[in-house]
């Protein structure tokens, strides 16, 4: 216990100390007069990073910030969101799991804040200029950014150690304490995200590139708002597939029924709230794309078509294995349901659906070829397959895989139940006329799309997704109200799930992890060779915008820093439980599971 | 022996992540360069070079092949095939070489029925064509089924203004020196090669290397830095002091601009 409360102090001092050396260097730096600001001018537009190289250095750094940083975001959303469950339901287990999860973030916080100083000192010291320009713009918003920092930080504190102190008639209290929190922190993540889109789609400048009027003219351009909720959604997926991710290393370690079953449910709670959010994520990717499209023609048409267009062949192998995965998890995850075996004839047609549209979605329009099968193709584009390479093709593939997904969820929502209700046959024909309307319109926009322009068949996705939404929100409302007091077929045999299932959770997080830095490659090259697009121009000798396979080498390495951070993190974790054993457990003692849930979690 | 579970999950991870690394290394690598500057303004070019030049710039810092396409109907911008002879007759009283040079800067002006407003104004970041870049585009035009006449004093002296611009930046400095005669101050009565080491002229490593010190610094800050190299700093990791403060006084004028004119070719 003493060692786990010697590292919570630790943590919160490194944190505290560089917040406070943060915003102190950021007020030195930016707090110019005008006689300072002549001194800058002397300065070099850029300065070389030993070895690496600047742009590495803030590449490498800058992604791994963003991990941590969507880590310490995306969990705490996730644990409000189990907080209020288990409050509401009065089911010990989901306070116990929203507590084990808010310990995890701690040593994250301090981790991400001396990330967060790091980036900033290379930004000031390797690119001054382009540092000093942002600053000319956004300068008062980095007093909001800090002031914010301190919120969330002391916000988050008062959350976690007044856990004991806020429970029974306060808990209402700790729950908006814990709210409080994570909007402090969505109001830091939309304060940097206005300094990352501006340098994709500035706004609120003139020609020359002043500000023009007031700051939030630049705050507000064009691919602030996609990002806000892109990134809002992917940190919620990111931290339920950290939480699984976790759950499932546990659960391989475990050595007892009890742990194990605890770790099952950990893990299927956290890959359900990833999975909830990563059905929607698809959709404001189209949002965020129309708004790239919007701002500039051209950096559209260089990102779908460009140097760029085989990044999508790449994202479109890991979403497929996302979707694959999420569902793999779920059959799985059925074995353990009595009464699941109904289902169990549905699950290869749903595989054949998820193969096909993985299928589509990774075909590519153009080939690598040679001459000679160039010449017997009659050019790049293969001449049957090649029509699966364009986007009405790939829209209608990842809108029916989203279909199929929310349905393996359903049939795993119902697998030990069966409705009492009178109008139960209704009620399954509305929700599978649904699955089938949605299906059908999807479908034929997609094949219609192929005969009009590119123009009107940008807009045909809207339909596409539109006929998804309102199918699955129709499906949930009447399957909510059909299961309501629904008969049991036994309960949910917890901790006897396959251990390959566990691989697939781990699969999931180092997947999803990957993903963020592909694209956070493909948000940052689009700007190709200018600091802030048409703008500033990158003048330096590393102006190139690097080749997938040099920049999926970065990510890769990235990734295995990142990871290697949270696993030590993740042993902190344990070592706080090992310094607890006989000792007192204040109040957040495991819970038992094993076989004791009714199937409605 | 059974390994633990941290070793097998580290593996695991690692060979997914290795698959990913590994396919995205065996697609095509394409990088995107930034486009190089073109500067014809003052020297002998032939049209046959004019319209390479052009070519190139359609296929590179243009971005033209993005959307239109030369004998082939693309669905975003007109084919462009033909079009040096089929421009004299798009607008009463414009000339050939007029329509296209319009139509490059300022597209939405002459938008052809059927396609949308997409085109960008080529001459303003973030294509941003210099005057030279515009005639040997215009000149390579021509060329798809005309007679190539443009000259470049056809170029609207205001075009390719905002193309070096940006960020606050200062307008680009234009220097008349000779970049010739500035090598021969460089490596003789400058001795700048005492202490620095630039492109192919070997130098003493007590300064910085100047071999790319154009695409590093702005022209301003390479004209005040010789003059006044104790003022404008020392860069970090090399003695302060050593540069002499006695430029300003021993080079002349003409000197002086040759040098600069020679510098900021090293990119």
């Amino acid at each position: 216990m003493e060692t786990w409360g010697v590292a919570r102090r630790s943590a919160w001092a490194v944190t505290l100390l560089v917040v406070i050396l943060t915003v102190a260097g950021a007020f030195v730096a930016f707090g110019v007069s005008p006689a300072d600001a002549q001194d800058a001018a002397k300065e070099p537009a850029y300065r070389q990073f030993p070895v690496l190289g600047s742009r590495l250095a803030v590449w490498a750094i800058a992604q791994l910030h963003l991990n941590f940083a969507a880590f310490i975001l995306g969990v705490p959303i996730f644990a409000v969101i189990i907080e209020i469950i288990g409050w509401r339901t009065r089911q010990a287990q989901y306070d116990w799991l929203s507590h084990e999860l808010v310990k995890l973030t701690f040593a994250a916080f301090s981790t991400t804040a001396l990330l967060g100083a790091l980036l900033l000192f290379l930004l000031i010291g390797y690119y001054p200029k382009f540092w000093g320009y942002m600053t000319s713009i956004f300068f008062p918003t980095y007093w909001i950014y800090a002031l914010l920092f301190f919120a969330e930080t002391f916000t988050v504190y008062v959350w976690y150690y007044g856990w004991d102190w806020l429970s029974g008639s306060r808990k209402w209290i700790h729950v908006s304490l814990g709210v409080l929190s994570n909007l402090f922190g969505t109001a830091i993540l939309f304060v940097a995200n206005s300094w990352v889109t501006f340098m994709v789609s500035p706004g609120g400048i003139s020609e020359s590139g002043a500000l023009k009027g007031s700051v939030w003219a630049a705050i507000n351009n064009f691919t602030w708002m996609p990002i806000n909720i892109h990134r809002l959604i992917a940190n919620i997926v990111f931290g339920g597939t950290i939480a699984a991710a976790y759950a499932a290393f546990r659960f391989l370690a475990a050595k007892t029924d009890e742990e194990r079953a605890r770790y099952d449910w950990m893990g299927y709670v956290g890959n359900f709230v990833a999975l909830s959010a990563f059905i929607v994520l698809p959709f404001a990717g189209y949002y965020l794309g129309r708004e790239i499209y919007a701002f500039n023609q051209t950096m559209g048409i260089t990102m779908m078509g460009g140097f760029m267009s085989w990044l999508w062949i790449i994202q479109a192998i890991l979403i497929g294995v996302l979707f694959i995965g999420s569902n793999y998890y779920l059959w799985l995850g059925m074995e353990r349901i009595p009464g699941s075996e109904r289902y169990r004839k549905y699950v290869p047609y749903m595989l054949m659906v998820l193969a096909a549209g993985f299928i589509v979605w990774a075909t590519p329009r153009s080939m690598v070829v040679t001459l000679d099968e160039a010449r017997a193709m009659g050019g790049t584009h293969h001449p049957i397959l090649g029509f699966l390479g364009v986007m009405s093709a790939k829209n209608t593939a990842v809108n029916l895989m989203i279909l199929t997904t929310f349905l393996s969820y359903v049939l795993y929502r119902r697998a030990n139940r069966i409705s009492t209700k009178s109008w139960v046959k209704t009620g399954m024909a509305v929700q599978w006329a649904m699955f089938a309307i949605a299906a059908v319109i999807v479908t034929f926009y997609g094949i219609y799309g192929y005969f009009v322009e590119s123009m009107v068949r940008i807009g045909f996705s809207v339909y596409q997704v539109g006929a998804v939404i309102v199918a699955i929100a129709v499906i949930m409302v009447v399957d909510v109200f059909m299961f309501r007091g629904a008969r049991s077929t036994g309960t949910i045999r917890w901790g006897t799930i396959a251990p390959r299932s566990q691989y697939v959770l781990i699969l999931l997080a180092v997947t999803f992890t990957w993903l963020m830095g592909l694209m956070g490659f493909a948000r940052s090259g689009i700007r190709q060779h200018w600091h802030v697009y048409g703008v500033m121009r990158d003048t330096s000798a590393e102006a190139v915008t690097p080749a997938l396979g040099y920049a999926s080498n970065v990510i890769t390495l990235v990734t295995i820093a990142f990871f290697g951070l949270v696993m030590f993190i993740f042993w902190l974790g344990g070592l706080g439980e090992k310094g607890k054993e006989g000792a007192p457990a204040h109040g957040h003692a495991p819970p038992v599971i094993a076989g004791g849930s009714d199937g409605t979690s | 022996m059974r390994l633990p579970v941290s070793v097998k999950v580290g593996i695991f991870s690692l060979v997914v992540m290795g698959s990913y690394t590994y396919y995205a290394n065996s697609i095509p690598q394409i990088e995107s360069k930034p486009p190089q500057e073109l500067s014809l303004e003052g020297g002998n070019v032939t049209p046959a070079q004019l319209v390479k030049a052009g070519e190139e710039i359609y296929k590179t810092k243009g971005t033209c092949e993005i959307c239109h396409r030369i004998g082939q109907k693309g669905t975003r911008a007109p084919d462009l095939a033909g079009v040096g002879g089929r421009a004299a007759k798009m607008k009463a009283g414009q000339s050939a070489k007029q329509y296209i040079i319009e139509s490059l800067i300022s597209p939405n002006a002459l938008l052809v029925e059927g396609y949308p407003p997409i085109m960008p104004a080529v001459d303003k970041p973030p294509i941003a064509l210099n005057r030279s870049e515009l005639w040997a585009l215009t000149a390579f035009l021509q060329s798809l089924g005309g007679t190539v006449d443009v000259a470049l004093n056809d170029i609207p002296a205001t075009a390719g203004a905002a193309a070096a611009g940006g960020g606050g930046a200062p307008a680009p400095v234009s220097v008349p020196g000779d970049p010739k005669a500035g090598k021969a101050v460089y490596t003789g009565k400058g001795g700048c090669l005492a202490c620095h080491k630039a492109a192919d002229i070997p130098g003493s490593p007590v300064g910085p290397d100047l071999t790319q010190i154009a695409k590093i610094q702005t022209p301003d800050y390479i004209m005040k830095k010789i003059l006044d190299p104790k003022g404008m700093g020392t860069v970090a990791g090399f003695p302060p002091g050593v540069m002499p403060q006695t430029f300003g006084a021993t080079l002349t004028a003409k000197e002086y601009t040759d040098l600069v004119a020679f510098l900021l070719t090293l990119k």
